[in-house]
This record gives structure tokens, sequence and C-alpha cells, in this order.
């Protein structure tokens, strides 16, 4: 089962990319934080280029593995993630907007269950310093830096599928984007807590009796 | 006894008003309050003169519109909350844009941009065509090699060229 697992993870992979060698042109585009490829004509150049793009175009795209024959089938059982939470930290809200609807659409593509996406309130880190480089304390200027975030939760999940989603969305993150993943785990409750106490003592007075 | 109180006492308030008073108030004397001049912001903001210097759109909006009419020259995760090495980036920006403007001496038609994705360093410009397309490749290849060199990541340069100024104003 576990073995089944791993394949499925590494066919979802290959199925993420192929579907989405065309849907990631299409949202790098429409991403504002991706820059303008050297070639096209924006509104504020008029003229001609010079240069040959093809050396400087880095769209970061994925590119297609062969499938076939790298499927790793392993053993040990796969882990099993209760939630997924992906909080992002920005700028620029416009990215952080268009960044979740990639991510919200890859889940949604995967087939992974978007248990919750989340923008909690903005944090804005002011400072207050002195105008003038030497007296005037009464004039000062203020400066403001302010973080904005959003928060996706997966919930349960396979460790190979969130390998895999995770390291698609890691890959596409724009410049100037941090992002913190936690993860919540399930595991086997260990051998000794299995059976309760009280039933082997009680059977041990009896005997003793 | 009642006419040398009434003096008296005509003397002390006489006396009093002086001292209460303030001395130009009676004296007549005028002099200027003032207190520290608050001067106005001058930070990246072109003032309005005659109307014939081009301006690109991002010398013509002051520093107050980033994030509404403006985006960002360099961009990086330092600055975020909860975030490390703000001064480290900052430094190595700097060093970037003077490098960058020393090596495409009068080259550049607008401030640089600096990106930081994942290990890769990479730089936008928008350069005249000043020189020769061989000439350009040969700095490109330049630049990215010592600066990969000097900040141990990959670095990379994305030009894209201009006949000549691209002029948003004239202020």
């Amino acid at each position: 089962m576990a073995a089944s697992m791993r394949t499925a993870g590494a066919a979802l992979w290959s199925k993420a990319v192929r579907d989405f060698d065309s849907k990631a042109a299409a949202a790098a585009a429409a991403r504002p934080g991706v820059p303008p490829l050297p070639l096209q004509h924006s509104a504020l150049t008029r003229s001609s280029v010079y240069m040959v793009p093809a050396v400087f175009l880095h769209t970061g795209r994925v590119r297609q593995t062969q499938t076939s024959r790298s499927i790793t089938v392993i053993e040990e059982p796969d882990t099993l993630f209760q939630k997924l939470t992906v909080l992002v930290k920005g700028h620029d809200k416009a990215v952080l907007d268009s960044y979740e609807f990639f991510a919200s659409m890859t889940a949604k593509e995967l087939g992974l269950t978007l248990a919750k996406v989340s923008e909690p309130p903005k944090n804005i880190e002011r400072l207050t310093l002195l105008k003038s480089v030497h007296i005037f304390k009464k004039h000062r200027v203020q400066y403001e830096m302010r973080t904005h975030f959003r928060c996706i939760e997966i919930s349960k999940v396979t460790g190979s599928t969130a390998q895999v989603y995770l390291e698609y969305i890691q890959r596409n993150l724009p410049e100037g984007m941090a992002m913190e993943v936690t993860k919540t785990a399930i595991e086997k409750v260990p051998e000794h807590i299995r059976t309760p106490l009280w039933g082997d003592q009680s059977q041990a007075e009896k005997t003793s009796q | 006894m009642a006419a040398s109180f009434s003096s008296q006492r005509r003397l002390l308030t006489t006396l009093c008003s002086q001292l209460n008073g303030a001395l130009w108030l009676n004296s007549g004397v005028r002099s200027i309050h003032s207190t520290a001049v608050c001067n106005k912001n001058r930070a990246a903001r072109i003032r309005v003169g005659k109307g014939d210097r081009p301006m690109t759109y991002e010398e013509a909006l002051p520093p107050h519109q980033i994030a509404h009419r403006k985006g960002w020259l360099s961009h990086h995760t330092s600055n975020l909350n909860g975030e490390h090495g703000t001064a480290d980036r900052t430094v190595e920006d700097a060093f970037i844009r003077r490098f960058i403007y020393g090596t495409f001496h009068r080259c550049l038609a607008n401030e640089l941009v600096i990106k930081r994705r994942g290990n890769m360093l990479i730089i936008s410009a928008l350069m005249f065509q000043k020189m020769p397309p061989r000439k350009y490749y040969f700095f490109i290849g330049y630049t990215e090699e010592l600066l990969s060199h000097f900040y141990k990541c990959p670095v990379k340069m994305e030009i894209q060229t201009v006949e000549e100024k691209v002029v948003y104003k004239y202020l």
C-alpha cells in the first residue's frame, strides 16, 4: 500500500508537470512579480530591441521528467500528514493574491483538500527617526514596513504528495516573498501504550491470590 | 500719615508693575519670536521647474507613492516580519548598483531592479543602445562572472535596450 502510494505520488508529479507546463506559463505571465521578458514590447518602450533574448530567458518552468523510468518504489510506509500549513509573507498584496490563486489552483488540480485559505492581519513595523543630522529633536521622519500574510491549509495528505506539492509551490515562489511550512504528522501509537496497564495488574493480582 | 502711606503705596505699585510685567511691554522694545524651521521633505523628489526636463516614471514619482503607484527596485525577503539579513542585502544592493553604474558608463536608462530568487541574484536593467551588442555581451558576462565569484551565488543579468530615454513627464 505504501509502495503504491509512492508510485501514485510520482505519477501525480508527472501528470502535474504535463498539465502545468501550459498553465504555469499562463500563471507566470499573469503574476505581477515576474520580470518582463526582454522581447516583449511593453507600453513604455517604443523601439526595436537589439539583444537576442534566448540567453536571458529565465521563466522558471519545470522541465518534463521521463517518469516511466524514474519511479522509485520504497518498502517503508509513507508519512501521513493531518495538516499542511503554508504561510506566505510579502510586501505586495497583489503578488500575494495571485500566488494564493496559483497555490489553490495547484491543490485543486492535484486533488488535495483545501481546508482553509485565510488572510491573517497585516503587520506594520514603524520607525520614527530624527529628520536632521544634527539637532532639531522636534522634527522627525517616520518610516514603515508592511508585511502581508496568506495562510493556505491543506488537510490529509501523504508525505510524497506533500513533497510534490511543496516542491512545485516553492520553485515558483516569486522574489520578495517568504514561505513558512508547518506539517502536522500522524504517527502510530507506540507498542507499550497500546494495551492499558490495569488489565495486566488485575490478572497479576488474581494469579497471586 | 495717610499721604505718606499713599505715596509709598504708589511707589510700591509702580515697582511691582515694572518687576512683574515684561520689560519690553513697558519699555517699548520689540524682538522676533522664532522656533526651529521645519523644512519640507526633499528626498527623491524632483521639484517642478520650467517643463523642459524629461523625467522617467521612476524619477517623477516621489517615494511616498511606493506600493501605490510605484513598485520596488529591490526584491528580497529580509525586510519582512521575522526575517534576517536586512543590512547585508542592503549593502549588497548598494554595491551592485554602483558597480553596474560604473561598468555600463552612461548606458543605464533607468534604475536597476535587483531580485533574489532562492540562491540566485537577478539584475534587470534598461539600457541605451550606446555600444555595439558585442560589447554589451562582454560586459554582461564580465559582470555575472565577477559578481558570482564575489557573492558566491549565481548572478544573472537581464537587459532590455531602448533607443532613448523613456519619458513620462516633463518637469
